[in-house]
């Protein structure tokens, strides 16, 4: 079975005062129907970046997709005019962002807002879409669903205004949905709900969710599959569960070390253990970087892996990793 | 416990008016802070979690004394400090330090790193020229800055870095306290890992106390001693950091604990019932228990009967009617 979604040597770029920036650096990975992955990494690795080269929103003035290619159904994207992406863009792939106060409109209505996505994609009558509208608010669990569709989102909490946003990105049954830190910004409590829904409607509709995050144990709850992204590359690809059980690459290992533990006592005698930190920082992506990305921050990185870049090796049960030291 | 607590807070209180009406008149009040009482002992670590709006931040901000509080006292080292004159209030001021969130927002662009990190020691006359140089080189060197480093500018550095700067000009002025309120929210886990082991090298090497507000539950079990949780305004649950973590008393903590997420799959499957629903209005909250609104376990009594905040077992402080 093909992926419906095959990204293949993924380069995007920016042009800044200090030169090139390459912000995507060779990412490739594959999404199936109906499943959640996970892409995981620190600021400036590339992760929202390639949510937006996928829905092709990087800004023409300043960025590009060098090379590369983005198959979404066996169509490539990377060459599709602007008014074809559009009548794909929250049809077929949505998108819900960290902010939903900045994607919201402060003028319309929620019911307006999420009605006119449903008119635009699906060609209905404006009553119709009011009436999927309703639907989708009862669908996220908004009480009072009919008194809320009249209201604006400075209104509503901002539990609820992600609410919203799932509600709206899932109007027109996409079959992806690409999610760039939904719960970030969101209270503990409400984070867990927000990723509960998610998870379920998922189940409901079958959409498969790219989930972009920081966040290690949002990853570990959510996602089945999880691509690690360092420096602009992909560094390790695993099912959740192996890359929690056995990490390879030396990043995803000293990402693991370096998080406080909720779920465990770390004291050893009353006295508070290090955590592990990743010595250094991460390349300036204006420079082009031979070699492993990470071998100026590693513990293992001998003189081949400042020199050649790692090829990806199998480690069986679908986990890889690029490391030249770590023998799968 | 024969030795008297560094940081007491008593009964404290901040109302904030709510203006509205063609005349800005007061129509009505957010009780952010709504009877807090807490001690903090030298070299501990107390940590304030809760969700926004539930006070944490604007009780670190009485502790400061940026804001008056409107009712409640602040003791420090056993004086009073709730109403100090000016020139008294100028030696609390070095006693107690803090560390922002975005230690960015709070650096002069125009002014060198060195000069940020070297004005509190000028402002509180503790060194001069050279000797403040010298001081301030050796407290680059100790948060982990290259001295040199003393004539870049705040935007020359990484977020990490700035956050070393900050500590440093906290640091500065030999502080008892330091109120850290968010320190590590924004950067990234292998920052944050770096930060936070330098927080507690200086505590351990300087005996420094920190009240360590945050909404983090895994860096809280990491660098705190005690843990107040706070709802609304109030305290709910008190407890030292094991009690807290293994044995919660109050539904709120049980609530927040099982909503947290942990680097584990496998926890996923044996995640409990969370609670639903939004926090209410901290301009309206609930009336008796705030927390009766989500609580699984709530009674008749619950909505009328404001829990006192009671000591269940030694250090162990819960604000629940039913537990």
């Amino acid at each position: 079975m093909t992926a419906l979604l095959e990204v293949r040597d993924l380069h995007t770029q920016f042009n800044t005062l200090d030169g090139v920036v390459r912000a995507v650096d060779g990412v490739s990975f594959d999404l199936s129907r109906g499943e959640t992955l996970g892409i995981v990494g620190e600021s400036g690795c590339g992760k929202s970046v390639t949510a937006l080269s996928i829905l092709r929103l990087i800004p023409a003035e300043t960025g590009r997709i060098a090379s590369g290619s983005i198959r979404f159904d066996g169509r490539e994207l990377t060459g599709l005019d602007e008014e074809a992406m559009k009548r794909l863009r929250g049809h077929h792939i949505s998108m819900i962002f960290q902010e939903p106060m900045t994607s919201l409109n402060p003028v319309l209505t929620v019911g307006t807002q999420i009605a006119e996505n449903v008119v635009r994609h699906l060609g209905v009558p404006w009553k119709a879409g009011r009436e999927r509208a309703y639907e989708m608010l009862g669908l996220v669990r908004i009480a009072d669903a009919r008194r809320r569709l009249d209201e604006y989102p400075h209104q509503l909490s901002g539990g609820m205004r992600q609410r919203v946003m799932i509600a709206m990105a899932l109007s027109c049954d996409p079959q992806v949905l690409i999610a760039d830190e939904p719960t970030t910004a969101l209270d503990v409590t409400i984070q867990a709900q927000i990723l509960d829904l998610m998870l379920e409607l998922k189940e409901k509709t079958g959409t498969a969710i790219v989930l972009i995050t920081h966040d290690l144990g949002v990853v570990a709850e959510t996602t089945e599959r999880v691509v690690v992204m360092y420096a602009g590359r992909k560094v390790e690809e695993a099912p959740v569960e192996a890359l929690f059980e056995r990490p390879l690459h030396p990043y995803t290992v000293g990402l693991m070390r370096a998080i406080p533990r909720l779920d465990v006592e770390a004291d050893i005698a009353g006295k508070r253990p290090r955590l592990q930190e990743i010595p250094g920082l991460v390349p300036i992506l204006t420079r082009p970087i031979i070699g492993c990305a990470f071998a100026a921050r590693c513990p293992l990185a001998t003189g081949r892996c400042r020199t050649e870049a790692p090829p990806f090796v199998d480690a069986g049960g679908g986990h890889t990793v690029a490391c030249w030291e770590v023998a799968p | 416990m024969t030795d008297p607590a560094l940081l007491e807070v008593r009964d404290l209180m901040k109302h904030f008016p709510i203006l509205g009406g063609l005349l800005q008149r007061q129509v009505g009040q957010v009780k952010a802070v709504d009877g807090v009482s807490f001690a903090i002992r030298r070299g501990e670590t107390l940590g304030l979690v809760g969700e926004s709006g539930c006070g944490k931040s604007t009780i670190g901000k009485a502790v400061l004394k940026l804001i008056e509080p409107t009712a409640g006292r602040i003791l420090l080292g056993g004086e009073d400090v709730t109403e100090l004159p000016p020139d008294a209030m100028w030696a609390h001021r070095r006693r107690i330090q803090t560390i922002f969130q975005d230690p960015y927002s709070s650096m002069n662009p125009r002014l060198s790193a060195g000069t940020i990190v070297g004005e509190p020691l000028e402002n509180f006359g503790l060194t001069r020229g050279r000797e403040t140089t010298d001081k301030v080189a050796s407290l680059f060197t100790r948060v982990g800055l290259r001295p040199e480093s003393m004539r870049k500018f705040a935007h020359e550095f990484s977020g990490g870095q700035r956050q070393r700067l900050g500590i440093a000009k906290a640091l500065s002025v030999n502080p008892d306290l330091i109120v850290a309120d968010e320190p590590v929210s924004a950067l990234d886990v292998s920052v944050q890992a770096q930060v936070l082991n330098l927080l507690i090298d200086l505590q351990e090497e300087y005996g420094l106390a920190y009240l360590f507000i945050s909404h983090d539950l895994a860096v809280m079990r990491h660098i705190s001693h005690r843990i107040a949780v706070m709802y609304l305004g109030r305290i709910v649950e008190l407890a030292d950091k094991r009690t807290l973590f293994e044995a919660p008393k109050h539904p709120y903590t049980e609530a927040l604990l099982s909503a947290a997420t942990a680097p584990d799959p496998k926890r996923r499957r044996q995640r409990k019932r969370i609670v639903q629903g939004d926090v209410p209005s901290p301009a309206k909250p609930p009336p008796g228990c705030h927390f009766h609104t989500r609580c699984p376990y709530a009674v008749a009594e619950c909505k009328v009967t404001a829990p006192p905040l009671r000591e269940i077992a030694p250090g162990h402080h819960v604000a629940c009617l039913l537990r």
